[in-house]
């Protein structure tokens, strides 16, 4: 299986994606962490168990991944991290296909293999993010 | 429309007709046109044996022939009392107008409530937040609300309210990547995002109580979280239970992973007891 095939213009899905994932990414580089909305931001489940959730850390994340500070934001939160970079790869690849780039990702074959990697992965995550205590 | 590649046999959503790659094993063949044009070669993909006819459309989907306002409150009235019948109409290539209800009825009950609040309740919020700061387990978080609250200006209010089909638009891709994740990290997955999309898109319909002062909001989120589950199960045709569990998963799996901690840490220091 092939990683990158050829493809048309890119969906409406590809698209909305593409325009979510540039407002999230303009927002944790505009919106400051300390002063609403951003501070406002509270985790009802740390509250509830003083235990950070799989999420906790995917604000800073974001916010360090932005600033170019990739080390950081793996620290905060790596799937948070690797989420925002997918993101900013996706928003780059979608404004090259509308500029004509006749190349797309392959879409993933979700094996039993791959569910079980990536909820492996989601397990690991959460315990750096436990272990690590959180932002 | 849907597709099936001749040599995966995977099935998957297109845009278009004619030749293009499977977005699956990328192989090459030729979606033939919904008309069933004639195209019967070895690289052609025909429809799966069980797929049904193509769903008719919802309201909204039908607008052009009822007209814009029309089709938006059928589709309403049917979202909220006949969930079944309007996700098994909905079409899967008709994600722009999917998106486009989604935003359209949330962003307007959404303004409606900024505006409410802003010329009517912004006074007895505030008063509301003043006591919960004072005392209880909330006051830290009041406190902050109630600090950020004499921040909204008229300009901030209307910047809001322009940001808010934005905002609307981030929430519904979120809602849906979240949701697909869920639903293909438990095998379910079957008709693409595109499946997903138009259930979250739908769903978003009971949002209109957002326009609605006080329990408008809570009514409308715990309403959306079920239409969401009903959606998936007919959008991707799961079972019932498989559907409630790609939309409560995310939730379940933060209570199920901290009482597997809870349980774990409480071993642990049981057996570091004296």
């Amino acid at each position: 299986m092939r990683g990158i095939v050829r493809a048309g213009p890119p969906s409406v899905h590809a698209l909305g994606l593409a325009v979510a994932g540039l407002s999230l990414l303009l927002a944790a580089a505009v919106l400051p962490l300390d002063a609403p909305p951003l501070s406002l931001f509270a985790c009802p489940f740390r509250a509830a168990t003083s235990l950070p959730c799989l999420c906790c850390g995917c604000t800073h994340a974001f916010a360090a991944a932005v600033r170019m500070h990739p080390l950081d934001a793996l620290g905060f939160n790596p799937l948070g991290a690797l989420a925002a970079g997918a993101l900013a790869v996706h928003v780059l690849w979608t404004a090259l296909r509308l500029c004509g780039l006749g190349w797309a990702p392959a879409a993933i074959a979700v094996t039993s293999r791959f569910r079980v990697g990536a909820l492996a992965t989601l397990g690991l995550n959460w315990a750096f993010v436990v272990l690590r205590g959180g932002p | 429309m849907l597709a099936r590649c001749p040599s995966c046999r995977s099935t998957f959503s297109t845009d278009r007709t004619g030749a293009q790659d499977c977005p699956v094993c990328g192989k090459p063949l030729v979606v033939p046109p919904p008309s069933g044009g004639g195209e019967t070669g070895p690289e052609s993909p025909v429809p799966p044996p069980t797929e049904p006819p193509p769903a008719p459309g919802t309201p909204w989907e039908r607008r052009a022939e009822l007209g814009a306002f029309r089709a938006w409150w059928e589709t309403v009235v049917q979202a909220l009392f006949e969930p079944g019948r309007l996700f098994r109409s909905a079409r899967l290539d008709r994600g722009p107008a999917q998106l486009g209800f989604a935003v359209l009825t949330a962003s307007a009950a959404s303004i409606v409530e900024q505006l409410v609040e802003y010329f009517f309740l912004r006074n007895l919020t505030r008063t509301l937040l003043q006591r919960l700061a004072a005392s209880g387990p909330m006051a830290a978080y009041s406190q902050k609300l109630a600090a950020s609250t004499p921040e909204t200006s008229p300009r901030a209010a209307a910047l809001l309210m322009l940001c808010t089909p934005l905002i609307v638009l981030v929430f519904v891709y979120l809602n849906a990547a979240v949701t697909h994740g869920a639903a293909a990290l438990l095998g379910q997955a079957r008709r693409g995002f595109a499946a997903t999309f138009a259930a979250c898109a739908y769903a978003c319909a009971p949002l209109v109580l957002l326009a609605l002062p006080a329990c408008g909001s809570f009514v409308g989120l715990v309403w959306t979280v079920v239409l969401t589950g009903i959606g998936l199960q007919q959008t991707h045709r799961m079972p019932t239970r498989s559907a409630a569990a790609a939309v409560l998963a995310p939730y379940a799996l933060l209570c199920c992973g901290a009482c597997a901690l809870g349980v774990l840490g409480g071993m642990a220091a049981l057996r570091g007891a004296p």
